[in-house]
């Protein structure tokens, strides 16, 4: 396959820009180039970044992939994210192999998130790559996150949360996703640790653009939506009230502002508030206007108050209060900012008029002490984590797995064909 | 009036600055397209600039008055052609405010009157430039989105399927790039479904050449390419509008053989797509004799498929519905001989 590769490199590189790409790009395109090779310099994996989305150079072809292991699941495990390497020039990406002939997918839901996804551009929003179909797999070629996602971050080693500073890394790049989404005029409508995600060199990337929503419709602005889809279940712990309450009032850009304050306190308790709380309860105390806070010494007495009186409903099994008494120990034993706390608590603001957009809150005083644009710093915010780098130990995809086993089987079984 | 930004343009100033850098940018010398930086980012100002003139900002709406001589101004130059034309040469974000401008002035109305409407019907071109985009992976997606507001207004619609153009459709939608292919799929669609009399008629007149490229997709490699063409085809021959046109597909053998293949398909959402336009065949009171005659020769086997088939969507009433009367229908399925015989 390798000689069959480079047969391909050679014939097509001859009608190529003078650029080095040598590899072939199945659509010819007449602009001029952006130079590629400015940013030799820089760090690798901002490079990758950059010129990843201007030089086309992704082709929508399975033979320029080598696949090794998966590393995540996507939209509700139907999708597999699986740690690739770009065969033409040896890059580490990523590939989310979505299987289309699942029941679960809406086929026009992903249509819409890969169009959307191929229209923005911005160092803060993960981008796609390309996209193709193989099979009955739909192929979305992404750049590789190789931290994973927030909530990866919290599972494999901060279950009580990340450090604030962590956090305001990751917050302070989630809104500057959202300020130039919401200059679009696009609201993401599920923001949470799981769709944010960090690269090797710590730039965090907002995903999981789903289930967003545009608020310019047939040339015009709207100045509020009412659209409530069906498929918003699983995140209804971040949602804002305005769109649990599903009202005349709608809701607009601001309502992802809620969800940064319940993905803040997600990053620093290591758990979402009103996780394990009936759908119920959830929107009867959201809608009361409860904010739910970060957990340490100055807050935890009060939380503390309202579990025990919750639990008064529940039977109150035995590990659920060890459990407890840990998070109540951790919890005193730290102390966050009074400048997190107030960004919480602004952040979850019920009325959308007092609630402060993407733009002001990153001029906000907990956003002060970081360095003006990178995230550089994050990787040693999150150590002892590393990233997924080195993947030459890794095994590689099988051709063939059992998946394409038990559809062999079942062609097999088939009955004979008609007759004409 | 705004008593800052004294600098602000006049809507033709902001148009004939528009277009003056556009000329620029689109002057191809023997090194290519020129790129000047600076020429480039002024472009993309002005483009915001008419953007706001368009839509307002947040806490002004925008004037009739300034929205009429911007919209005269631009039909008056054929600057939309022009952006149309180099939407390549112009940065990300200008190209975006592209769209917006575009399909604001499309909108635009003066009581029953569709101004931009009506100079797109005298400057068809511009349509074609859209639908070319597709051809430009960098601004098909754009291309797409405008071309699809077009789609809402019916003149428009009409201009685009009975241009030969519209063949490039067939093309397009077999991209191997799939957000590509697959928005030039629902521009296709749309084209099609959304004002039901202009592609009835349309279908009708020009059925031959359609289906001779329509039958390309459903054999299409592109597993996404086939199932979305299987449930168009489907939607099509079930609107009432199409009766003419789906009378002629159902009498066709060769129609209804490809739907029994595709029955069979090891894809089940392929498998039950097409049970969707196989029922038509079976539900037609008139059959003619070659598609009664296929249906006599399977008849055991197919009620036996039948009642094998899809039994997990024990929820889809409609659908069990369907599956039944189908299989009641082919076990009374009886041809001449077998009416002979009851005669006899």
């Amino acid at each position: 396959m390798s000689l069959l590769q480079q047969c391909a490199c050679a014939s097509s590189k001859t009608k190529e820009s003078p650029t080095a790409v040598p590899y072939s790009r199945k659509h010819q395109t007449t602009s001029a180039s952006p130079p590629q090779n400015d940013g030799l310099s820089q760090g690798e994996d901002n490079r990758i970044h950059s010129t990843m989305m201007s030089s086309g150079s992704f082709v929508p072809d399975t033979k320029h992939y080598e696949l090794y292991t998966v590393i995540g699941r996507g939209c509700n495990d139907t999708a597999g994210i699986i740690l690739t390497k770009h065969i033409p020039s040896s890059k580490h990406i990523a590939i989310k192999k979505t299987n289309l002939e699942s029941c679960d997918i809406d086929f026009s839901v992903l249509q819409n998130e890969v169009i959307l996804c191929r229209q923005l551009q911005h160092e803060k929003v993960l981008p796609i790559l390309t996209t193709f179909i193989h099979d009955h797999e739909l192929w979305t070629v992404m750049p590789l996150m190789a931290y994973g996602s927030c909530k990866d971050l919290i599972h494999a080693y901060f279950t009580n949360g990340l450090s604030e500073q962590a956090s305001s890394y990751i917050l302070r790049d989630t809104l500057l996703a959202l300020e130039y989404l919401h200059s679009k005029g696009i609201i993401h409508r599920s923001v949470r640790a799981s769709h944010i995600l960090v690269a090797a060199n710590g730039n965090v990337c907002l995903s999981g653009l789903r289930d967003a929503h545009s608020m310019i419709q047939r040339g015009r602005r709207l100045r509020i939506v009412h659209d409530y889809p069906q498929h918003f279940v699983r995140s209804l712990q971040w949602l804002a009230p305005e769109i649990l309450e599903q009202n005349l009032m709608g809701y607009d850009c601001l309502s992802d502002i809620y969800s940064v304050g319940i993905t803040a306190c997600e990053l620093a308790n290591g758990y979402a508030p009103f996780t394990d709380m009936p759908v119920t309860q959830m929107l009867l105390e959201k809608i009361n206007g409860t904010k739910p806070v970060l957990a340490d010494c100055t807050t935890i007495a009060d939380l503390v108050g309202e579990e025990n009186t919750n639990q008064g409903h529940d039977s109150g099994i035995d590990s659920e209060a060890t459990n407890s008494r840990e998070i109540t120990d951790l919890a005193n034993a730290r102390k966050f900012s009074h400048h997190f706390h107030n960004f919480v608590e602004i952040c979850l603001e019920k009325s959308l008029e007092t609630r402060p957009s993407a733009s002001t809150l990153l001029g906000h005083s907990f956003f002060k002490h970081l360095k003006k644009k990178t995230s550089e710093m994050l990787p040693s915010l999150i150590q002892p984590l590393s990233p997924l780098t080195d993947i030459s130990k890794l095994p590689k995809a099988q051709a063939g797995d059992v998946d394409d086993l038990a559809e062999d089987i079942n062609n097999m079984s088939m009955e004979e064909g008609w007759d004409f | 009036m705004p008593f800052f930004g004294s600098s602000k343009k006049s809507p033709q100033e902001l148009v004939k600055a528009i277009k003056d850098q556009l000329q620029v940018l689109g002057t191809k010398s023997a090194k290519g397209y020129q790129t000047d930086k600076k020429v480039s980012e002024d472009l993309t100002k002005n483009l915001q600039v008419m953007k706001t003139m368009l839509y307002g900002s947040a806490d002004s709406e925008p004037s009739t008055e300034v929205v009429a001589q911007l919209a005269q101004e631009v039909y008056n130059t054929g600057t939309l052609i022009l952006l149309i034309k180099h939407l390549i040469r112009i940065d990300f974000e200008g190209r975006k405010d592209i769209d917006r401008i575009f399909a604001n002035l499309l909108r635009r109305q003066i009581g029953t009157r569709m101004p931009t409407v009506e100079y797109l019907c005298t400057k068809q071109e511009v349509l074609f430039e859209l639908l070319n985009k597709y051809e430009e992976p960098e601004t098909a997606l754009l291309g797409g989105r405008m071309l699809r507001e077009c789609c809402r207004i019916e003149s428009l619609t009409k201009i685009l399927l009975y241009h030969e153009a519209f063949y490039k459709f067939f093309d397009y939608v077999e991209l191997s790039t799939f957000d590509i292919a697959s928005d030039a799929f629902s521009t296709f669609k749309e084209l099609l479904t959304r004002h039901k009399m202009v592609s009835a008629e349309f279908l009708e007149a020009n059925y031959d050449r359609f289906f001779v490229n329509y039958q390309k997709l459903l054999s299409s490699e592109n597993y996404v390419t086939r199932r979305q063409a299987l449930k168009l085809l489907g939607e099509l021959l079930l609107d009432r509008h199409n009766f003419t046109t789906m009378t002629r597909y159902i009498s066709s053998p060769d129609n209804l053989k490809l739907m029994m293949n595709m029955l069979r398909e090891k894809s089940r959402n392929i498998q039950f797509e097409a049970f969707h336009v196989f029922k038509v065949f079976v539900a037609n009171p008139n059959k003619p004799k070659p598609i009664l005659d296929i249906l006599l020769r399977n008849k055991d086997r197919l009620v036996e498929f039948l009642t094998k088939f899809h039994t997990e969507r024990s929820e889809d009433e409609q659908f069990i519905d369907e599956k039944t009367y189908l299989i009641k229908q082919i076990t009374e399925l009886s041809g001449p001989k077998d009416q002979m015989e009851v005669l006899k």
